[in-house]
């Protein structure tokens, strides 16, 4: 009777790394395709699913794809978020339910590239004859672990900058150009100095930034090296990136830059809404939610993120082994992620591409976006994206990072030291299989 | 448990002189009725209880055995290592000390509270449909709604409750942050959410106290306080043992709450200052750990059982001065 | 067949005014209904607040202080949940679940707890233990083991997933125990016995009708659980063919915090359970009190 509902899963799921490291699905079979599990017949009537977190905006997509193959009818399904990875986490595991076609979000992909028996290889199906059109971290984020499997194809990209309240900082004396705001911190020294600066022109209400967790983030993605090796093993504890990242964070509460806002909770909007906090990290689809808080047009500007780039989130199309038709499944992605796709998909529902080619169109690099006061987003998101170095993103990335954000947080509380909070994240990283 | 059966029923003579074959059969189709009927009539209970209960329960208890990863196909047998793991685990213990703290927080109150409520209902009142549909609109309220009212009111910045405090001279409490305060804010959404749930609960086992007990004791001049102490709640103790075991229950399984307030942190908070044991046990298993998450759940049915066990033979004695 | 009238005649005469009413004096009074509107209030709040919210904008959430009545976008962002979302189908659905599992759960449980309550049979108690004891099994791990079943029953992505496993749980069942074991006259039985009553005949006669109130509160408290039920419905479902519950939780989706679509959504979804009490809350719990059976 009282059974507890839980709506939200946890954002972050992975697997163990080494666990199944031989590949099941054999080797580069470049131009097999439909020689195995597809034996459908042409004129045969088949059915393809579509899992997704989220209206991707596919509709006219999915006509198109019928144009060519007038047999096949598309079915989409949408879940929550995490509600969409869990499940698909227990298809996998009990071998039944999961669509044709799913959509993968960056934050999860590393729990999947270890199991590449459970996906079908693209290589198969042609597929690999598009990896030079694609940004190259990108590309490496759908490749299975032991690199045998091309497991899934990118959508979209989260091209990173620092959304900022130009009102505050004009308020605080500092400039509010989008392009003096941007020169003001090429490196996150810098930007906590501009921080230091922010706090002693003592703003009524306000504080420089949310919280340090989506800074640690960004600057450990920006490394060359971030929680795991390339062979897949954590190394966060030795990475001294990682301690660079976190001390950097650290000097963010310390010096009292932080609002003590954790991102996504409700508190953290109404934040958003009001301006109680003047930066904040910001990956191209945060824009949507800015939008979402109604904060009024041009209350936020876009500058560029520190340190050089970043990117955060972004989507990867993957065929589970469950599904029957791999072939037109592996076309339909083919189609999904095509040049035309993406720069449709990004007029539409601003997802920026993760084709390089595409940051040249015009339609992509001379868009302004009215409602952050005309910021050229599609420039200021595609440089961020293309300066990102690749990176392996290992199975568990998600658990070590909420680890140090926890540390982070006790810090921020006042309930341990910089010192005492690290020794416990790593303490927790290490139970982590 | 506590249900007084009148076991004469079976022994009711069959009725009157009839010819002894017909009688004789007669018989037998009497005996088979009283000796089997109750087997048939709790029979779809137990077997659907083994067809959807019991197979979980026991492939549970065999992963347990097991370091077993979701995803993987791999599982490598491990006898009772993850039960000695969690012995020692402090994690496993915080959880099960906020377990027990937020239980007690907010059984205790909610069970009283209900209880009164029950009591101010079972009367003739204006209005009294209106004000017991009322009592169910907590439990039917989305989740949606319950996370973003109840963050308005313990919010630290703009939180109503903290406005208020502020006339006392208290300031900017952040409710999530201290052990204490945190179950307070939890308790405080769970009896929201479940107190009128169990007054209409007692409210039904009211309904069925004879009336002339309240008139009889209306006329040696009882109060309506007195009423309730020595008349409703001796009729209403089976009720209130399958209130209290039905709440320990769920409180000891509080998942939502916790999850909520935390606005999705797995951990409870980054001290784990609130999470409890089905949340750790959630964390666990979202980090594919299905084995250690299920010797948890495991350990988690062992300690229900013990709570559950001990407030049944708390709410008898206690009670028992009463009848 | 003394047994059929018996049991109307066991309800309380309703012009009877119970002496309580007249005792009271008029400062207890007003407490109580200060007491009770004071808790009408709280309960009914953030219901309200949804409604306020649902018809306003994302921005309503921010302000401070809080909005206090509804805005003039209700219908709009009804619609735009209909747009996002098969709700009819998911209404219809929820409906025919929550409807099924309640009928089940009130008509099995007064069986079994006919049983518990009343009748003599070996093991009886080590019976209703065990019963109490499945409560108490943890919910949270029956997910992957239950979905395997179903994969094997093949009756993923159907409504069987969702009604079969609930057309009966311990919860009813040690409910009607107690109710029945207190509020059923043995003699009422006896009388029954005498009259040549089968078991069933007894069941149908005398307890189906004696059981009334309580399973009325059980039906609609599992009504209520059904319809709410989120966290299985979500994992054997298909977005295609939802219950309320799996459609409103793809509004919420993707990176956004579009809070003013979800609460337009389960508003939504709330609202027909909130309506079925309004309009039957009289039958349903005012029932109790005409229903309520001298001991």
């Amino acid at each position: 009777m009282r059974k507890l509902r839980h709506r939200f899963l946890a954002p972050m799921v992975a697997v163990s790394a080494l666990a199944v490291s031989l590949a099941a699905c054999g080797g580069d079979g470049g131009g097999t395709a439909g020689s195995s599990a597809s034996a459908s017949q042409p004129g045969e009537k088949i059915k393809l699913t579509v899992a997704l977190f989220s209206d991707f905006h596919y509709a006219p997509l999915y006509e198109a794809f019928k144009k060519t193959h007038p047999n096949v009818e598309i079915v989409e399904r949408r879940s929550q978020f995490n509600d969409h990875h869990t499940n698909l986490i227990t298809q996998l595991t009990t071998g039944a339910g999961a669509a044709d076609v799913v959509a993968v979000e960056g934050g999860y992909i590393g729990a999947f590239t270890p199991v590449p028996d459970k996906f079908y290889n693209l290589k198969d199906y042609g597929l690999e004859r598009r990896k030079s059109e694609y940004l190259d971290w990108k590309w490496q984020l759908g490749v299975s672990n032991d690199g045998s499997s091309l497991m899934g194809l990118g959508t979209d990209v989260g091209g990173l900058a620092m959304c900022y309240r130009p009102d505050l900082f004009k308020k605080a004396g500092l400039p509010a150009d989008r392009d003096e705001v941007s020169a003001l911190w090429p490196t996150w020294d810098a930007y906590i100095e501009t921080g230091k600066k922010f706090v002693a022109a003592k703003v009524a209400g306000a504080k420089f930034t949310d919280g340090p967790g989506e800074h640690f983030r960004a600057m450990v993605e920006q490394a060359p090296v971030g929680f795991y090796d390339d062979q897949y093993k954590i190394v966060a504890g030795t990475n001294p990136e990682v301690r660079k990242a976190y001390d950097m964070s650290v000097k963010i509460v310390d010096e009292g830059l932080s609002a003590k806002l954790a991102a996504f909770t409700p508190p953290w909007n109404t934040g958003i809404a009001k301006g109680t906090f003047a930066t904040m990290v910001c990956p191209a689809w945060k824009t949507g939610t800015i939008k979402d808080q109604k904060p009024g047009e041009g209350a936020w500007d876009i500058a560029a993120v520190p340190g050089g780039g970043g990117n955060q989130g972004g989507t990867h199309l993957m065929l589970p082994k469950q599904g029957k038709h791999p072939k037109e499944a592996a076309e339909l992605i083919d189609l999904l992620t095509n040049k035309e796709s993406q720069i449709m998909l990004f007029k539409e529902a601003s997802a920026l591409p993760s084709l390089p080619a595409l940051y040249d169109d015009p339609a992509v690099a001379d868009y302004v976006n009215p409602y952050f006061g005309n910021a050229p987003i599609g420039k200021i998101f595609t440089s961020a994206a293309k300066a990102l170095k690749p990176q392996h993103v290992g199975p568990k990335a998600g658990d070590v990072l909420l680890a140090f954000n926890n540390g982070l947080q006790r810090v921020e509380q006042g309930k341990q030291n910089a010192e005492e909070a690290w020794t416990q994240a790593l303490k927790d990283v290490g139970r982590i299989k | 448990m506590a249900t007084r059966a009148p076991d004469r029923l079976a022994a009711v003579p069959p009725d009157g002189p009839v010819r002894s074959r017909h009688r004789l059969r007669r018989h037998l189709v009497h005996q088979l009725d009283v000796k089997g009927s109750p087997y048939a009539y709790v029979a779809p209970f137990f077997l659907l209880f083994s067809a959807f209960g019991l197979f979980p329960l026991a492939y549970t208890a065999w992963v347990s055995l097991h370091e077993w990863t979701l995803l993987s196909d791999e599982h490598t047998f491990v006898g009772l290592d993850n039960f000695r793991a969690l012995l020692a685990d402090d994690y496993f213990w915080n959880a099960t000390f906020n377990t027990l703290s937020i239980g007690v927080l907010s059984t205790a109150p909610q069970l009283l509270l209900a209880i009164w409520l029950a009591h101010l209902l079972n009367r003739p009142l204006r209005a009294q449909t209106f004000f017991r549909v009322t009592l169910l609109l907590p439990n039917v309220t989305s989740v949606v709604a319950v996370v973003v009212i109840f963050s308005q009111l313990f919010g630290r910045d703009f939180g109503v409750i903290n406005w208020m405090l502020g006339w006392f001279g208290v300031d900017g409490v952040a409710w999530n942050e201290g052990v204490a305060t945190s179950h307070v804010a939890i308790s405080v959404m769970i009896m929201w959410r479940w107190t009128g749930y169990n007054a209409l609960i007692f409210l039904a086992a009211m309904q069925a106290v004879p009336r002339e007990l309240y008139e009889a004791a209306t006329l040696d001049g009882a109060s309506g306080a007195t009423q309730l102490r020595k008349i409703t709640i001796p009729m209403i103790r089976p009720t209130i043992i399958f209130v209290v075991i039905t709440s320990t229950i769920g409180a000891m399984q509080v998942l939502a709450e916790p999850l909520l307030f935390g606005t999705y942190s797995i951990s409870g908070g980054p001290d784990r200052q609130y999470q409890t044991l089905s949340l750790l046990i959630y964390e666990n298993f979202t980090k594919l750990d299905f084995g250690y998450a299920s010797a948890i759940s495991w350990m988690m049915f062992v300690f229900i059982v013990l709570v559950a066990g001990v407030n049944y033979l708390l709410t008898r004695r206690a009670k028992g001065g009463l009848t | 067949m003394s047994a059929r009238t018996a049991a109307p005649a066991a309800r309380r005469p309703r012009t009877t005014v119970p002496a309580a009413r007249r005792s009271r004096s008029g400062a207890a009074r007003r407490l109580t209904y200060l007491t009770l509107t004071a808790v009408a209030f709280f309960s009914a709040l953030p219901l309200y607040y949804s409604v306020v919210v649902a018809s306003r904008d994302n921005a309503a959430l921010a302000d401070v202080p809080p909005p206090l009545l509804p805005g003039g976008n209700l219908f709009a962002n009804i619609a735009r949940v209909f747009d996002t979302v098969p709700f009819a189908l998911a209404m219809l659905n929820s409906v025919l679940v929550s409807g099924s599992i309640a009928i089940a759960v009130m008509f099995l449980s007064t069986l079994a707890g006919f049983a518990f309550a009343k009748l003599r049979f070996r093991g009886r108690n080590v019976l209703l233990v065990l019963t109490v004891a499945t409560m108490m099994v943890p919910a949270q791990l029956g997910i992957i083991p239950l979905y395997m079943l179903m994969v094997k029953l093949e009756w993923t992505g159907t409504m069987y997933a969702l009604i079969a496993p609930a057309l009966i749980n311990a919860f009813g069942v040690f409910f009607m125990t107690q109710y029945l074991s207190r509020a059923l006259p043995t003699e009422l039985l006896e009388a029954g016995r005498v009259d040549g009553c089968t078991t069933w005949g007894l069941f149908w006669h005398v307890v189906l009708p004696a059981a009334r109130p309580a399973a009325a509160v059980l039906g609609m408290l599992t009504f209520m659980s059904a319809w709410n039920d989120y966290f299985w419905p979500l994992v054997v479902l298909t977005p295609e063919d939802p219950t309320v519950q799996v459609a409103l939780s793809t509004l919420a989706s993707g990176y956004v915090n579009d809070y003013v679509l979800g609460l337009a959504g389960t508003t939504l979804g709330t609202l027909p359970l909130v309506a079925v009490f309004a309009l039957l809350g009289k039958q349903i719990i005012g029932g109790i009190m005409q229903g309520a059976v001298k001991g």
